[in-house]
């Protein structure tokens, strides 16, 4: 039992779970965009400054990746094989730095925040499109590449989007070759190389269930979108019934 | 990570086992042609070390005669000692998943298969490999690394010629005995048994039948509890709840079903304790490092607590009983030069030391002396980053976090500045300490300002201390002067400084001292940097001699050289600068020390910062506080019972 009596009557306090500092809950000032409950109050339990730090994209001026800035990328390529995108916030130092911790470090106990901010590009993709969406998948890891990491971020990521929206997920795909770290690679080669890299799952795509042809493949950054547009690709061959492909990301560089 | 579970027929009865490389399992029992069991699938990490700490749990029971009628009766009814043997895992497997809190279906595909021998190892194959075992355990002596760690050492260190995969070498060393594998987050191992009527009680309650319950998880690398502990669905080993821990997350991660490599010394390796007459006078100290008479008696009373013994002289010598001495040497005394003696007792009987201080800056500056006075040794300087990462020297100096990869390797362990952050509050850190001494090894604990806790011990004698009462100098600490003054928040509204501030730092710049200006919070700096700058000119500095730094100020070094070159006369700051900085000539302003932020031992540390140079050694501290509050009372009770015992033991010069 605290023997400071004033602690009883002062605020409670709450670690935030991003950086672990307690701090009491800074409901003023910073607007919280989203509109779903659970990741409202995920969004809400963060300390001040953690939540000053995330670079939202509100408005995408970006029609079809959902970038914030002017996008080259989309007006160059002429062949898309996904509908359009969206995406949680501008991947800067700090997000940058969020994903680090949760990806390569293993913390998951900010898997909550991620995810909650990627159910901001949900809310957006939703007022976009104004459509319903028939499943959720992730893009998937090499099984090489999941043991060494213990778990699939855009897969867990997308199970906590699947349980609060929703939505069925399942995985649709499966990664058939490892490659090299995307980031360390020309804009070319990172299309070249994906060529391959993936394959549609077929225990789940021919089920008989009738295959959903609303889908939404979701991943954790967007670079140049070689990834989703590849794997657009491989669940439109594969799907019997012309299907559409929606990518949603929780952050776009 | 998945293992394969297994249990060996030896002299005592059936003893389970796991094994991370079977081949390397397989070719040894085979040598010795043992009768194995083993379940064909692969289990989790957690769950087989859970499962062998059950079965074996038994062959106590065995040795006492309880549970040979049971074995008895399994064989009846399933024929044959292999089906004995076979339902025995099943039942000890289950109970495995159910204490990890798991369902029971995971397990429907486990069979066990019996009779299986070992292909063995030709008589060309083993020669070599009892060298590189040899080889392994000296590498990893003394570590406790997570899976990735020891291989990517074993990759730097091996020579190349080494064909056997490495997690197979590790194998083939733990059956050796020696290194011991485990996971890295386990079930908290029992406290040793008691003795007495309590022992007595345990032993009858342990006795007695009882429904086994789910022991507590820890991390076997930093100690922490289940607190620290998450549960999270695990791609490795598929478990739904394989456990990993949060506190030493900067470290790697320890997970449940993450493999640990514990290297245990072997007892070939231990210094030779040093012999009471061994131990260098007073005199010799002095003449040898240099030592005022102050530090040479503290250093030899800690010499003689390496030596086994502790007590002074005056009280009566006697073998001593803890492990931890305290070496309490007041601010500017000269710590580091009385480390060297010790470090020395230990380095020349072929023992390991290791010093860690809390800070990478302070490790950096620290290794070229300590290179400098033990010239000839191995030394390893491990921060975050570091080239030496698994150097093996016989004197290492690392950051505290770097302790976390050591376990039984030191005879001497140095914690310097043990009140500051991080050790302070963080139990975690202590552990790693504790953990990295060998079993009859010493910590030694270096501190201007004990925390309360320790100060206690000390008073009651529960903890052998050494006090340096004066500074290398000989000239008694600088008392605080109170100081009245509203506090800065009230200044900061009324934009003025009381008059008699105002006339204590005029005085200290007219007499050409330094003078730092400490505040609570980071974000008073600026705001009383303007308030001071428009008081230049009573001051009788320009404004550009007046700046501010704080933790979050990224010219702070630059700052900090400004003001040791004088090109900056009054420097405002942050708890930032209470320790590690020495300006020749120098006054000390606390502002607002009634704040909470500033409790006795930091108020103490940085009126430590006035009088250190033997040119002016004595500065001016003054504590402004609209109130005397019992912080600022214990850190000038503390520097008086230190001056009187200075003068006591004549110590000063006047």
């Amino acid at each position: 039992m605290s023997m400071n009596f004033s602690s009883w009557f002062s605020p409670s306090r709450a670690v935030c779970p991003m950086c672990g500092n307690r701090h009491t809950q800074a409901r003023i000032g910073i607007a919280n965009p989203l509109k779903h409950p659970d990741p409202r109050r995920i969004i809400d339990s963060l300390c001040g400054s953690c939540r000053h730090a995330i670079p939202w994209i509100v408005y995408p001026a970006c029609r079809i990746c959902g970038r914030a800035e002017r996008c080259e990328d989309c007006l160059r390529r002429k062949i898309r094989h996904y509908e359009l995108s969206r995406c949680g916030v501008r991947y800067d130092k700090a997000m940058k730095d969020w994903l680090a911790l949760y990806k390569y470090r293993g913390h998951e106990g900010v898997e909550n925040v991620l995810a909650a901010m990627l159910a901001f590009a949900f809310e957006r993709l939703g007022e976009a499109t104004k459509l319903t969406f028939h499943g959720i998948t992730a893009v998937p890891l090499a099984p090489e590449r999941l043991r060494e990491r213990n778990f699939n971020q855009a897969e867990r990521l997308a199970q906590r989007l699947s349980e609060w929206y929703g939505l069925s997920y399942s995985p649709m795909l499966l990664r058939l070759r490892h490659t090299e770290k995307q980031s360390l690679k020309t804009r070319r080669s990172r299309v070249t190389d994906m060529r391959g890299n993936f394959a549609a799952d077929p225990a789940v795509l021919f089920s008989e269930r009738a295959s959903p042809h609303r889908i939404i493949i979701v991943d954790d950054v967007y670079t140049t979108g070689s990834t989703l547009d590849e794997c657009a690709r491989i669940l439109k061959q594969a799907m019997p019934n012309r299907a559409e492909v929606y990518g949603l990301l929780w952050a776009r560089s | 990570m998945k293992v394969v579970l297994y249990a060996v027929r030896e002299r005592k009865g059936w003893r389970a086992r796991f094994s991370v490389a079977w081949e390397a399992d397989a070719a040894y029992w085979g040598v010795k042609a043992a009768r194995i069991v083993r379940v064909t699938e692969t289990l989790p990490l957690g769950i087989a070390v859970r499962a062998c700490d059950i079965w074996n749990e038994r062959l106590v029971g065995i040795e006492r005669g309880e549970w040979q009628e049971q074995r008895g009766q399994g064989q009846g009814q399933g024929g044959g000692l292999a089906q004995g043997l076979a339902e025995e895992f099943e039942k000890v497997v289950r109970t495995a998943w159910e204490l990890a809190g798991e369902k029971r279906e995971a397990l429907q595909n486990a069979r066990v298969e019996t009779g299986e021998r070992g292909v063995g190892l030709r008589e060309r194959e083993k020669v070599p490999l009892a060298g590189w075992i040899q080889v392994v355990s000296d590498l990893l002596m003394g570590r406790s690394l997570l899976r990735e760690e020891a291989i990517e050492l074993l990759a730097s260190a091996l020579p190349a010629d080494c064909t056997i995969d490495s997690l197979a070498l590790l194998q083939h060393a733990a059956l050796a005995g020696a290194l011991q594998l485990t996971a890295a987050v386990a079930p908290r191992p029992a406290p040793p048994p008691r003795h007495g009527l309590r022992g007595w009680i345990s032993e009858r309650l342990r006795a007695a039948p009882r429904r086994r319950r789910a022991q507590d998880l820890a991390c076997r690398r930093c100690g922490s509890g289940k607190d620290k502990l998450r549960h999270t669905p695990c791609a490795a080993c598929g478990r739904q709840a394989c456990a990993y821990c949060e506190a030493c997350l900067t470290m790697g991660r320890s997970r449940e079903c993450g493999l640990l490599v514990i290297g245990v010394p072997r007892l070939a390796a231990q210094a030779m304790p040093i012999a009471a007459h061994q131990i260098p006078t007073k005199e010799m100290l002095s003449e040898r490092w240099g030592l005022s008479p102050a530090q040479s008696a503290a250093a030899s009373e800690a010499l003689r607590f390496l030596a086994g013994q502790e007590g002074d002289a005056a009280a009566g010598i006697r073998q001593r009983e803890s492990q931890s001495f305290l070496l309490w040497a007041v601010t500017g005394a000269g710590k580091t030069e009385m480390i060297f003696p010790l470090l020395d007792a230990v380095l020349s009987r072929g023992g390991k030391a290791l010093v860690a201080t809390p800070r990478r800056d302070v490790v950096l500056e620290l290794a070229p002396r300590l290179v400098k006075a033990f010239p000839g040794r191995n030394h390893a300087v491990l921060y975050g980053g570091s080239p030496d990462r698994w150097a093996n020297g016989a004197l290492t100096l690392s950051t505290t976090h770097q302790l976390f990869r050591f376990q039984e390797a030191f005879d001497l362990v140095l914690i310097d500045e043990l009140d500051a952050f991080p050790y302070h509050n963080d139990p975690m850190l202590h552990y790693a300490a504790d953990k990295c001494r060998k079993q009859d090894g010493v910590t030694v604990l270096l501190s201007a300002t004990p925390p309360p806790r320790l100060q206690r011990e000390v008073a009651r004698g529960t903890i052998s201390c050494a006090r340096v009462p004066v500074r290398y100098h000989r000239h008694p600490l600088p008392v605080p002067v109170r100081l009245a003054s509203p506090s800065i928040a009230h200044l900061l509204r009324k934009q003025a400084l009381p008059a008699k501030v105002v006339e204590a730092l005029a005085s200290s710049v007219r007499r050409g001292a330094q003078v730092f200006l400490f505040v609570p919070y980071v974000k008073q700096v600026d705001s009383f940097v303007q308030l001071v700058r428009s008081y230049a000119d009573k001051l009788g500095i320009p404004a550009q001699a007046i700046a501010g730094t704080s933790s979050k100020d990224e010219e702070r070094t630059g700052k900090v050289v400004d003001f040791r070159n004088s090109t900056t006369r009054l420097l405002i700051t942050t708890t930032i600068l209470e320790r590690g900085v020495t300006i020749p000539r120098s006054d000390v302003f606390i502002l607002d020390a009634h704040n909470p932020l500033f409790d006795a031992s930091s108020l103490v540390q940085m009126a430590g910062r006035a009088g250190r140079s033997a040119d002016d050694p004595f500065g001016f501290v003054y504590y402004g506080a609209p109130s005397w509050t019992d912080s600022q009372r214990n850190a000038t009770l503390q520097i008086r019972a230190m001056n009187a015992l200075a003068r006591h033991k004549n110590y000063l010069l006047v």
